[in-house]
Parts: C-alpha cells; sequence; structure tokens
C-alpha cells in the first residue's frame, strides 16, 4: 500500500490498466454510481420539497374551497383561503385548544398517535382509532359574523376509506356541501360520490329535527313523508358505499364526533 | 324430397371451387340443421354413437323449456303485478299485452306479457350472435354449428328482462367473439359463452345489472332482489317482502328471465341426466360443495353479516344457483373431464357461489363469477388428476 | 449499426412495437389508461426514464463490469424513476397523485430494462438514445389507444372533456363501468394485438406445436 500511495500517477495508471471485470475496478464503479446517483436523488429530493409540501397544502385548501363554494378554476388558493380560520377542537368537550398551531395540525396522523387518540369500541365509520382533536375551518362574511364551519370527516365505504369535508350554515344544523378528497371507491358506482349532481342533494339538508334527533340519512329509494330535509338518495348500484357515507356522516356529525362542538357553537358558547 | 333435391343442386355451387365457395359454412349450416349431417370420419379411430353433437345441444334447448315457460309467466306475472299496484303501462308493448289485460291472476296475460319481453331479446340475441358466428365460419371456413342455439338460449333465459336490447346485442357479441371465437370456437372455449356475455354486462353495466334492484321491466319500479333483501336484512325478513320459500322454488319472484325457477330447472336437469347429456358427478360436487360450506357458515355465525345465518335450502332456491347448476356446471365442453375432476370441479363452484354471496359486500349474486371462476380452474383440475393417475400407476407397475 | 436514426424511432413504434409485439410493460399499461391525461403522462414519464437511462447506460458501457451490469442498470434506471417522481410531485400533483405508485414502478418496466439491456450495452449514446425514445414512444402510442377507447366509453370524455354526455350528468351516454376497471386494458390490448397481426402478419408467432388431424396419418 504505502509505495503505491507515494506514486499515485503510478496508481492511477496501474488502475486504469486493470481489465473492466477486475474485482477493484467492478467495486470502484459500484461505489462511485452509488454515491453519484444518491447524491442527485437527494438534492432532487430536498431541492423540490418545498414546491412539494406546497402543493400538498394547496390540495387540501383547494377541497375546503371546493366544499364551501368558493372555489373557481384558476383562483388564487392560498389567498381565498386565506378567509378560512383553522382551529383545532377538542371533540370530548367541544372546545377550541391552542395546544397546537391549527395551520399544520394533522388530524389523521393524530388519530393513529396513541397520545392524541383513543381507541373505539363503537365504530360505525370503521375507522379504528379515532383522534381527540381535530381541524376545523370557520369562515367569516364581510362584517366578521360566522358564516360556514368547514369539518373533517372520513370512514370506511366498500373498498376504502374515504376522506372529506362537510360544510356547515353558521346555524350548525344546516348542511352546505359535502366533498370527499381522497377514496378508491369503484370508478362509476361507488366513485359517483365526486359526481356533483350527486353532491349537489345534500345543499339545504338538516343535520337534526327540531327536537335535536339526529335525522340525517343515506338511503335507497325516496324520502318518507315528512323526511326529505334529512334525506339523501343513496347512490344508484353503489350500496355498501352509500351506507359508509351514511354511517361515517352519522358518526361525525353524533355524540363521538361533533355534536358536543356543534351544540357550543349554536349555544354561542365559544 | 323436395328440399333435399334442392340442396343437392345447390351444393357444387358451395363447393371447392364453386361459385359461392367462401359462403360454404353458411350453407352447410343450413344444410345440417335440416338434415342429419352426411359426413363421415376419415381416419381411425371410429367411435360410432347415435348422439351427436347436434343432437346433445338439441336436447340441452329442449331441457330449457321448463324454464322458457315458467320464465314467460313469472316475467309477465311480476310486471303484471307492479301495474296492478298502480304503475302504468306503457309503450309498444301496452298495445298488445293490453288486449289480454294486466290480470295477475290470469296465467293466458302473464305468459304473453312475458312473452313481450321474451321475444325482443331472444331476437336480438339471435340476430346478433348468429351473424358473428356465420362471420367467423366464413373466414375461418369452419362450420356453423349448433352450439350457437343454446348459446343463445341460455343467453337468453340469464338476461334481466328490462335489459336494453343494445346491451343484450352488446353482450352476446362480446360473449360468442371474447368467449368463444378468440379461442377457435365451438369445442375450444373454455369459458361458457353465454356466461362471458353475461359478466361483461355485470361489469360494464352494474347499475342496471348486478342484482342489486330488481329487473320488473315497467317505468318507476324499484325495489331489492331476494338476494340483495337476505343480504341487508338477512334471509328471515324475505317473508316480510311477500317471498315464501315456495315462491323461490316455484319462482313467482323477481329475477333474469328464466333462472327463478328451481322447480324448471329441476325439471330440464331431470331431462338431462336421463339422456345422460349431463354428468350426474358435477351436480353431486356442486351440491355438496354448496351445502357444506353453507352448514359450515351457520356454524360460524356473524353478528353483522345476516347472510352467514342463510341455510342451504335457500341457496338452492335464490338467485340462478339452480339454473346455473343445471345448464352452466353441467356443460361439458368448459367443465373437468375427468370423473375425480368432475367432483372437485362441481365442488369448487358451489363453494364459491356461497362465498361471493355471503362473504363479499360488493356483489349480491355469485352464480355466474362461481361458474366462470370454476371454468378457469377446470383444465388446472384435470391436469392434476391426470398426473395423480398416472403417478398412482406407475407406483402399481413397480 | 445500420439502422438510420429514422428506424430507430419509428420501427418500435409498429413494426416492433414493445406492447403489441414483444407483450412488455403490460402491468403499468392496465393500470394507468382509464383516462388520456393519466396516460399522457405516463407515456412522457417512461419516454423520458428509458431515453436517459439508455444514454447514460450505452455512455458507460465499457466501463460497466458485465458480473454487476444489471444491478448498474438498475441503478441507473432507479435514481432517474425517482427523478421524476419528485418532479412530477412538485410540478403536476394533481396527475401524480392519480398516478400515485405506477411512477416508482417504472422501475420495474421491463421495456425499460430491456433496452438497456438489449440495445445501450453495445450501441453509442445517441443511437441509444434514439431507441429509447422510439421505444418510449411505441409504448405512449399504445397507451394513449387504450386510453382513448377506456375513457372515452368508460367516462364519455377525452382529457377529462365531455364527449358523450353521460346519463348521470343528464345525457344519453351509458358509461361502460367495465371500461374503467383494469381488465378491461387487457381486452383492449389483446384486440390490438389482435388488430395488428391481421394488418401485419409478419408478426405472427410461429406455434409452438401443432394439432395433429385424423387425416394427417
Amino acid at each position: 500500500m504505502s509505495d503505491l500511495s507515494q506514486d499515485p500517477k503510478g496508481f492511477i495508471a496501474r488502475f486504469r490498466a486493470l481489465p473492466t471485470d477486475s474485482i477493484p475496478k467492478t467495486v470502484f464503479v459500484a461505489v462511485t454510481l452509488c454515491l453519484f446517483c444518491s447524491m442527485i436523488v437527494s438534492i432532487a429530493a430536498v431541492s423540490l420539497r418545498p414546491v412539494q409540501n406546497a402543493n400538498k397544502l394547496l390540495d387540501k385548501q383547494k377541497n375546503i374551497l371546493q366544499v364551501a363554494g368558493l372555489y373557481e378554476d384558476g383562483m388564487n388558493i392560498a389567498q381565498a383561503f386565506s378567509a378560512f380560520e383553522p382551529r383545532v377542537v377538542e371533540l370530548a368537550t367541544g372546545t377550541y385548544t391552542d395546544q397546537f398551531d391549527a395551520a399544520t395540525f394533522d388530524d389523521i396522523a393524530a388519530a393513529s398517535d396513541p397520545a392524541l387518540s383513543v381507541p373505539l369500541t363503537d365504530d360505525p365509520a370503521g375507522i379504528g382509532r379515532q383522534s381527540k382533536y381535530a381541524t376545523v375551518y370557520l369562515l367569516n362574511d364581510a362584517s366578521g359574523a360566522l358564516d360556514k364551519v368547514i369539518l373533517p370527516i372520513y370512514g370506511y365505504g366498500l373498498w376504502s376509506t374515504l376522506y372529506g369535508f362537510i360544510a356547515l350554515e353558521e346555524n350548525g344544523n344546516d348542511v352546505y356541501g359535502l366533498q370527499f378528497y381522497e377514496h378508491a371507491e369503484t370508478p362509476g358506482l361507488g366513485g359517483e360520490v365526486d359526481n356533483p349532481r350527486w353532491k349537489s342533494q345534500w345543499k339545504g339538508k338538516m343535520l337534526r329535527d327540531p327536537s335535536g334527533d339526529l335525522k340525517i340519512t343515506v338511503a335507497k329509494g325516496g324520502a318518507p313523508t315528512g323526511q326529505e330535509a334529512y334525506h339523501v338518495d343513496a347512490l344508484a348500484g353503489a350500496t355498501l358505499t352509500s351506507r359508509g357515507v351514511d354511517n361515517l356522516v352519522r358518526f361525525w356529525m353524533g355524540a363521538q364526533g361533533f355534536e358536543p362542538y356543534i351544540t357550543n357553537l349554536q349555544n354561542g358558547a365559544l | 324430397m323436395g328440399a333435399r333435391a334442392f340442396f343437392d343442386r345447390i351444393e357444387p355451387l358451395f363447393e371447392k371451387g364453386g361459385k359461392y365457395e367462401r359462403y360454404y359454412p353458411v350453407y352447410e349450416a343450413v344444410e345440417s340443421f335440416a338434415f342429419t349431417p352426411k359426413t363421415v370420419t376419415k381416419a381411425a379411430p371410429h367411435a360410432r354413437s347415435f348422439v351427436d353433437m347436434k343432437r346433445i345441444m338439441t336436447y340441452v334447448v329442449l331441457a330449457t323449456i321448463p324454464c322458457i315457460l315458467v320464465g314467460l309467466w313469472n316475467t309477465g306475472l311480476q310486471a303484471n303485478m307492479a301495474i296492478d299496484a298502480g304503475l302504468e303501462p306503457s309503450g309498444w308493448r301496452a298495445a298488445i299485452a293490453g288486449i289480454f289485460g294486466y290480470n295477475p291472476s290470469n296465467p293466458l296475460a302473464n305468459f304473453v306479457h312475458g312473452l313481450m319481453y321474451f321475444l325482443p331479446i331472444y331476437i336480438v340475441t339471435l340476430a346478433v350472435g348468429g351473424f358473428w358466428e356465420v362471420l367467423f365460419a366464413t373466414i375461418r371456413r369452419h362450420e356453423v354449428n349448433e352450439g350457437f342455439l343454446v348459446t343463445s338460449m341460455l343467453y337468453t333465459l340469464i338476461m334481466p328482462a328490462s335489459a336494453p336490447l343494445w346491451q343484450v346485442a352488446l353482450g352476446i357479441s362480446f360473449g360468442v367473439v371474447i368467449g368463444k371465437e378468440v379461442f377457435g370456437g365451438t369445442g375450444k372455449n373454455f369459458l361458457n359463452p353465454a356466461l362471458v356475455g353475461r359478466a361483461f354486462l355485470y361489469f360494464a353495466y352494474p347499475a342496471q345489472m348486478s342484482g342489486d334492484s330488481v329487473w320488473t321491466p315497467v317505468d318507476g319500479f324499484s325495489g331489492a332482489t331476494a338476494l340483495a333483501v337476505s343480504a341487508s336484512e338477512g334471509y328471515q325478513a324475505l317473508v316480510g317482502h311477500g317471498i315464501t320459500w315456495w315462491d323461490a322454488f316455484f319462482g313467482s319472484i323477481q329475477g333474469c328471465i328464466g333462472e327463478t325457477s328451481t322447480f324448471a330447472a329441476l325439471l330440464g336437469m331431470a331431462f338431462l341426466l336421463a339422456t345422460r347429456i349431463a354428468n350426474w358427478r358435477l351436480i353431486v360436487g356442486c351440491l355438496g360443495g354448496m351445502i357444506a360450506f353453507s352448514l359450515l357458515l351457520n356454524l360460524i355465525g356473524s353478528d353483522s353479516n345476516p347472510m352467514f345465518a342463510m341455510p342451504w335450502y335457500w341457496h338452492l332456491v335464490l338467485g340462478g344457483y339452480a339454473f346455473g347448476l343445471t345448464f352452466m356446471v353441467t356443460e361439458p365442453v368448459s367443465a373437468s373431464h375427468t370423473n375425480l375432476g368432475r367432483y372437485i370441479y362441481g365442488a369448487l363452484i358451489g363453494f364459491m357461489v356461497v362465498m361471493i354471496r355471503v362473504i363479499n359486500p360488493a356483489f349480491p349474486e355469485g352464480m355466474m363469477l362461481a361458474i366462470l371462476f370454476g371454468n378457469i380452474f377446470a383444465p388446472l383440475i384435470d391436469h392434476f388428476v391426470v398426473r395423480a393417475n398416472i403417478a398412482r400407476r406407475a407406483k402399481r407397475h413397480v | 449499426m445500420a439502422q438510420t436514426t429514422k428506424d430507430l424511432l419509428v420501427d418500435p413504434l409498429v413494426d416492433n412495437n414493445p406492447i403489441t409485439l414483444q407483450v412488455l410493460g403490460i402491468c403499468s399499461a392496465l393500470a394507468v389508461t382509464s383516462s388520456l391525461q393519466v396516460a399522457l403522462v405516463m407515456a412522457l414519464a417512461v419516454t423520458s426514464v428509458t431515453a436517459l437511462s439508455s444514454f447514460f447506460i450505452s455512455l458507460l458501457r465499457n466501463a460497466i463490469p458485465s458480473s454487476i451490469r444489471i444491478i448498474v442498470q438498475m441503478v441507473i434506471i432507479a435514481s432517474l424513476v425517482i427523478l421524476v417522481d419528485q418532479v412530477l410531485k412538485a410540478y403536476a400533483f394533481g396527475i401524480s397523485k392519480t398516478l400515485s405508485v405506477f411512477v416508482g414502478l417504472i422501475i420495474t418496466n421491463c421495456i425499460v430494462m430491456g433496452r438497456a439491456e438489449a440495445f445501450a450495452m453495445k450501441n453509442p449514446p445517441v443511437a441509444s438514445f434514439i431507441d429509447g425514445v422510439g421505444n418510449g414512444l411505441g409504448y405512449g402510442l399504445i397507451l394513449l389507444l387504450v386510453g382513448t377507447i377506456r375513457e372515452l366509453f368508460g367516462a364519455g370524455s377525452l382529457f377529462g372533456v365531455t364527449i358523450l354526455q353521460t346519463v348521470n350528468d343528464g345525457g344519453w351516454y351509458v358509461p361502460n363501468g367495465l371500461l374503467l376497471l383494469p381488465p378491461s386494458a387487457f381486452f383492449v390490448i389483446g384486440l390490438l394485438i389482435w388488430a395488428f397481426r391481421s394488418w401485419k402478419p409478419a408478426q405472427v408467432e410461429k406455434r409452438e406445436y401443432k394439432i395433429q388431424t385424423a387425416e394427417a396419418h
């Protein structure tokens, strides 16, 4: 080794003279290539990370804008989204908490964090664990009064978990809209949860009747008389996806979900 | 013998070197439909039997007659009951069926009304499917054969009466071309062409075809099929929907045209067994598989899935089980060919049908998919049965 | 090689198409062809990966020891695929969400490895690059054909623009749901292969066996 290093020129020349298939050259090629490729890959990953994260955020904001009926093609999403005020809600008490930064709190990640979530025994939405906290988005009108509130909802359909948002009017009872941003239901059947015609049914439906019973339901066939305001027609040919949507909406609007929060909202206790 | 003389006179035109040589298959089809084929085997071995393919196919069509008759009556019955309950009849059918009235207790009125739905579907099936058959026969220079008569009849019987005719045409096209002709035609198809066509429609137009809501062909009617009711509320709830076991057995329930009546299918089965066209091992295997697996599921039970509790005698009478068992499982080309293989093949289908009905949440009916699944495994089953046989004999020899 | 640039580019489109003749790259062709837009992006991604990997591998072809050549090819291809994936995530987020895992799976696309091993290891960089582009385009051509059929008849639209108004949106067209499911691509590709081979009988493979007929005795 020592005499080789004394004569670097000779070392390189000797190395170059080795056949391509020799062990030193094989190792040399492998190591150099791996170093080089890993550098390229990490440079790309690191330099593109901010753009990618911004995209993810924009995607979420776009969905919130859509469910609130504010989205238009080509609009400045970030600017439009600034009208919303994100707040983290403690589900059990229905009050806001400032423990977390609402702009970055991740409900879905929190659901698998043992410190932030509870296992469910009564689990109609099929989600297993539920986060103790959820991010809600408040939209105020020009005078600063509450106009709409957007609540995150998710649950199991036929093949996949559907993730979405439900938008409620300021009274906390009238539905403004419902939208799923991620699911893998059968295209053309359960996938029709994305169909604008189906989604438009939700607008103006009421969650509860005047006595406070949770009445909203997704079911086949027409609504029973007197129940039209609480009835959303199921998707044609997608019994189980519809049942999943029914379960998850009723779960999140019920006592285990946002009921305490909505009650506080209605009483002006917040 | 005017017709014979006519055929003899024009035959040279279609033979090699004749003016219409290309169209020989068309000539042959018409001729052999009218007369016993005069072709003879040219080389050994000469196995002789009075049962040729033409006769087998004719017998199968004969065996479907009970299903056709009950199907016609029931389709009309369901439509008339819906009209009786207050829905308006509409379209050209109203003009003809109106003559006999819409009284559900009048069998003739039901029968005629049913015929109004059966005939258009059957005619479209024959015309479109026949077109593909003749086209391929002409291009490939093989003969059109009677197998298509069976395919088209079975296909019509497993159609919902409310199926739009363009869907019927699309389905049979897919069934004949992809299910049969791409593999080389009758006898080389490893799948049942009628079921391939039906499966195509099932996946292509699931909202109309999956058996989720029913197929009574009156506009505005909606409800759930017996299997869909069982899946959501349990089979005990069927009585509440006006369906008793005997209704399901005789076939006065909602369903595809010819598959509702277990009784009619059993009559057909008896005929096919008596003429030795259906192999009894297939039927025993399929019944055994279905009964064993549904008993097992009864034993396991489930709180959330009421289908677990469905007893085997309900599985037998609901959906297309009996019809599929009689006409599809026993279909000789796509079934296993070894005796041991036939038990296994039948049992596999029986097992799969219960599996799909009970455990898969998306599909209320599983007979079609189970049979296609069995079709795919049939050659493999035969392969292992033959291997095992060779191994056993080799051991004995040493 | 006696092949001209034009040959390298045009030959894989029909005469030597990687999908219909060599039946490679089927897995992704099933998964990403339900809409044209996604198929187009996938075609571009595969074309750029095939072309660039062929180029770099050809550049290094004399230095790559044969004992580790497959691994070296894999490393180069994998790096390029990760690059493409990162770029898509950054600049075409919506599409990268639909393509999801299939961009990553370009690594396992036999066309890329196939061209690297069969062509780039024996030919100069520029020719390899063009060969890669040609094969990528051949793959893309089939993807777009299948995508056109599937999206038009499965959803009634092309590139998301409604062509046939579907019943659910108040129109007349009943979309064919089978075409939205991956297995339908099998049928469509099968029918395409059938059409290609009827058009160019030279592509028909020799039978591996012959069924003996009774007359042959």
